[in-house]
């Protein structure tokens, strides 16, 4: 009776893991096949392993390009989110007074406030402090938006750290950056993680700011990008779908190898929230 | 040395540490903050440097405004089915995998993969599932003239809303396995010896002890789903015929395509208001509830 029960509930979960995976199966089948195969045959696989489309993509796509921005972009804005976010979580947690707190409680109230109404000044704002079409612009806006969670998850991580190491240091003649960058910095390592990885899939996959900020051709990121060659491509869709294919697999290799912190990073996240 | 000093001494280094962050947050959304609220009492076009200030006249307009109702309810619409089935489904997923099931790690792992890339991506594949390959599949089948629901305005809300449960599911999931996991074993089987039920126990201890999970949940779905931007704009663009317009790409039309930028402006921060009320009113009623369990 029970085995009866494991054995259904195993099929159950297998056909909706079949659904969820049924889009991914046709984009890579599609990936792989000529115009003529797929018309001949739309769910056969194909005849043969042709990396044609890909080839062909690669050449076309500016996929080099369109990889290195998303990665510059990602890489320092996150790297930017850490240290400003930490810096203020710690003043933060350590000091009790009205003025810290005044700047939590504001962080927190902008997280009510997304980038879709305030998208025409924003843009407007990038026009005049001549921040778009370069990567620095695009990533101090993406820092000022990860602060606000970032301060979320950095004061509540760095109050439950205890003071006694701190004060120690102090005796001893350190300065309060020193405390910081020496002993603080160090214990961060697993809030961090989390920040990270949200902060990743975020900025990786954003499709708004980049539209909005990232008008020239050489400055797109790889989503971006893929908008406009769907739209440019859109009769040669095995060339498309190729270029799909060759844009998830970064995130999805990705996924994969932090997927450990990734849901580690939601539960944490939700925990907080 | 003065208490002045002192201060100065103490107070200096949290401060600069402070103000990075806030420069940046300044940047990003107080100062666009400030200005889209002036810009929403002006006639301002979005390009132009001229700007003449015309009172509450956009927000007069807005509330007389047809295109801005369906918005609201296409928004509303779209977010409240989006979160009910996204909720149920990945709660359901969440029980599946936390029971003894083979493999259950790569399943988690399969449920989670749509969640991981572009909106873009997702967009673009589902497009073409819906115009040529379900047609394909159903036609296997038996049934011919399946058409894409994205080109009729009657469904095309409900396909978008198919696309962005595929890639919702993960993250709900995943808080309601952590939930479940955070539920004491000890509770479940004393429950077990009285003699409750699978059900029962499902329905008296599992689901009352997941409030706090189940409360996240419906916040971050639904402020997530009312806001839906990237999803429209790449599918459908907020047509046919209006039918899957939501807020922000009718914002975005106003502001960038029609050159109504004052107006897209009032619209914004209506919305803006919107947002906030149904964030307070959602905190107070779930947090409300959890305290009662």
């Amino acid at each position: 009776m029970r085995k009866v029960r494991h054995i259904s509930v195993f099929i159950l979960v297998s056909a909706l893991a079949i659904v969820f995976l049924f889009p991914f199966y046709v984009a890579v089948l599609m990936a792989f096949k000529s115009p003529q195969e797929t018309y001949d045959a739309f769910y056969a696989l194909p005849a043969k392993l042709d990396l044609a489309n890909f080839a062909h993509a690669w050449d076309t796509s500016h996929y080099p390009t369109a990889f290195m921005n998303s990665l510059i972009i990602t890489v320092v804005a996150i790297g930017l989110i850490v240290t400003i976010s930490a810096m203020a979580g710690y003043s933060i947690a350590r000091r009790n007074k009205k003025f810290y707190q005044m700047f939590f409680v504001l962080f927190l109230a902008g997280m009510m406030v997304p980038f879709q109404i305030t998208m025409l000044p924003i843009y407007k704002l990038g026009k005049t402090l001549h921040m778009i079409d370069t990567h620095w612009g695009i990533i101090l806006i993406y820092g000022g938006a990860g602060i606000q969670m970032g301060v979320l998850f950095y004061t509540g991580f760095i109050r439950a750290i205890s003071r006694e190491i701190e004060e120690a240091a102090t005796i001893d003649g350190c300065s309060t950056p020193g405390i910081f960058f020496r002993i603080i910095l160090p214990l961060l390592k697993p809030v961090t993680a989390t920040v990270l990885v949200l902060n990743a899939l975020y900025i990786w996959n954003d499709f708004l700011l980049p539209l909005l900020f990232l008008q020239d051709a050489s400055y797109r990121t790889i989503p971006l990008q893929q908008y406009f060659f769907f739209g440019q491509y859109s009769s040669d869709l095995n060339l498309a779908f190729a270029y799909a294919v060759m844009g998830m697999v970064p995130i999805i290799v990705f996924f994969l190898f932090m997927q450990k912190y990734i849901i580690k990073g939601i539960a944490a996240g939700a925990v907080k929230g | 040395m003065s208490v002045f000093k002192r201060t100065v001494k103490n107070e200096f280094w949290y401060v600069l540490f402070l103000m990075p962050g806030f420069c940046l947050f300044a940047l990003a959304l107080l100062v666009p903050l400030g200005m889209g609220i002036r810009y929403s009492f002006t006639d301002w076009d979005g390009v132009s440097q001229s700007l003449r200030y015309i009172g509450w006249g956009n927000y007069k307009n807005a509330l007389t405004d047809d295109d801005l109702w369906m918005a609201l309810i296409n928004t509303f619409k779209y977010a409240i089915i989006l979160t009910v089935v996204v909720n149920v489904l990945s709660l359901l997923f969440a029980l599946l995998l936390d029971s003894y099931l083979k493999f259950r790690n790569v399943f988690r792992t399969v449920f989670f993969l749509p969640s991981v890339i572009s909106i873009v991506l997702s967009g673009f594949i589902w497009s073409y599932n819906y115009s040529t390959g379900l047609p394909k599949l159903f036609s296997f089948f038996g049934f011919d003239n399946v058409t894409s629901p994205l080109g009729n305005p009657s469904y095309a809300l409900f396909g978008v809303i198919v696309i962005a449960v595929w890639q919702g599911i993960g993250a709900p999931m995943i808080i309601y396995i952590a939930g479940l996991q955070g539920i004491p074993q000890e509770i479940v089987e004393s429950a077990k010896i009285d003699g409750a039920g699978t059900s029962k126990t499902l329905w008296h201890i599992v689901l009352p002890l997941l409030a706090p999970s189940f409360t996240i949940n419906m916040v971050l779905t639904l402020t997530g789903a009312l806001k839906v931007f990237d999803l429209v704009f790449v599918t459908t663009h907020g047509g046919p015929a209006f039918a899957t317009e939501v807020m922000s790409t009718y914002i975005y039309s106003s502001s960038f395509a029609s050159y109504k930028g004052g107006y897209g402006m009032a619209l914004s921060m209506i919305f803006f208001v919107v947002l906030v009320v149904v964030t307070l009113i959602q905190l107070s009623v779930f947090r409300r509830r959890e305290v009662e369990v």
